[in-house]
């Protein structure tokens, strides 16, 4: 048996007869493991997400422009920030899962073309995954801005872009917190629709801007 | 048939000039009119283009074989000649065409109506053309 020295002296019975011992040696053990760690650098916080988040793009054509939204988004989910380090950004953990077919862009052309252009029965889902923020708005009653770091998933392509915060306090306890950038069709390997001959182009960049409605868990 | 080939390739050229350019004019300045083109209904990947802009010589084409074939029956001066051929054309082939596309495509009744219209001038300046190069 690769018993430490120290047991070896130790007729094995006596380890089983004696209960302090043995709860002794699994104490050493859970603090040898790592296991402490979690204990010692908790999250620093947790947000649910609420009702009433939305994401919304705006581009434009040569003709005209068009506003899409994804309105009352609601799916359970929890931010966890976390802190690693005093000069580090904040780490996030979170995922916001919305269906591309739930675009509506207030015009029915305008909405299945927006659909057809970002794949959407190949490619159902728009990810966005929170990354991390560059501090936590640890007072929530002030409006503020922040930058932070997601990965945006479109049309089975996944990028990560810095994103410019706001957020604006609901209360108590509660906030919105609102993400915009822009991005641009071909990072995503879509190809911005042309029509006519390309005499109709849609231009290739695209503002994003989502609304996320929290409320402060602790 | 050189004749044919000959004064379908001329027409094709000052059709695609004035077919295109209106186009594109139209499109600059009356931009609203177009919005219903951002529809998935029309090619979006840019795949057809040169099918698109090779158009103005099929229809130069196909009417150039036309005329020569019906020439005798359309009578007067040029201007009427071709005015009646463009006149035949889109009763014939064009409004058909777009009674179909209208009842099967999901598309407003302004855009099958702004076809109508394009197709007859084209089909009016064709038949100026061949009237006055293929008598």
């Amino acid at each position: 048996m690769n018993q430490p020295a120290f047991l070896c002296s130790l007729p094995v019975h006596t380890l089983y007869q004696r209960p302090t011992m043995l709860k002794l040696l699994l104490f050493l053990l859970f603090f040898l493991s790592g296991f402490h760690q979690t204990i010692k650098k908790p999250y620093l916080a947790k947000w649910v997400i609420t009702k009433g988040c939305s994401l919304k793009v705006v581009g434009s054509t040569n003709v005209n422009q068009f506003s899409c939204v994804i309105a009352d988004y609601y799916k359970p989910d929890t931010l966890t920030f976390y802190k690693d380090a005093v000069a580090e950004p904040t780490r996030i953990t979170g995922t916001l899962k919305l269906e591309v077919q739930n675009f509506d862009c207030l015009n029915p052309v305008m909405t299945a073309n927006l659909r057809n252009t970002l794949k959407a029965k190949e490619n159902p889902y728009l990810i966005i995954k929170f990354i991390n923020l560059s501090r936590y708005p640890a007072n929530y009653t002030q409006n503020g801005g922040l930058k932070g770091v997601v990965s945006i998933q479109l049309a089975g392509v996944t990028k990560r872009y810095e994103v410019d915060y706001r957020f604006i306090p609901n209360g108590a306890k509660a906030l919105t917190l609102v993400g915009t950038r822009q991005v641009n069709f071909s990072d995503f390997d879509i190809i911005p629709p042309r029509k006519i001959g390309g005499m109709i182009q849609t231009r290739n960049e695209l503002d994003v801007q989502f609304s996320l409605k929290a409320k402060i868990l602790y | 048939m050189k004749r044919i080939i000959l004064s379908g390739f001329i027409a094709g050229i000052i059709l695609f000039v004035l077919s295109y350019g209106s186009l594109f004019l139209a499109i600059r300045f009356f931009p609203e009119l177009f919005t219903d083109y951002n529809n998935p209904l029309f090619n979006s990947n840019g795949s057809r283009d040169i099918l698109f802009y090779l158009h103005a010589f099929i229809f130069s084409f196909a009417l150039s074989w036309f005329w020569d074939r019906f020439k005798g029956l359309f009578h007067g001066a040029f201007i009427v000649r071709g005015l009646e051929f463009g006149l035949v054309y889109a009763m014939v082939a064009l409004l058909p065409v777009m009674w179909i596309t209208f009842s099967s495509l999901d598309i407003t009744l302004f855009i099958v109506f702004s076809w109508f219209m394009y197709g007859l001038i084209q089909a009016v300046i064709a038949g100026l053309i061949f009237a006055k190069i293929n008598a």
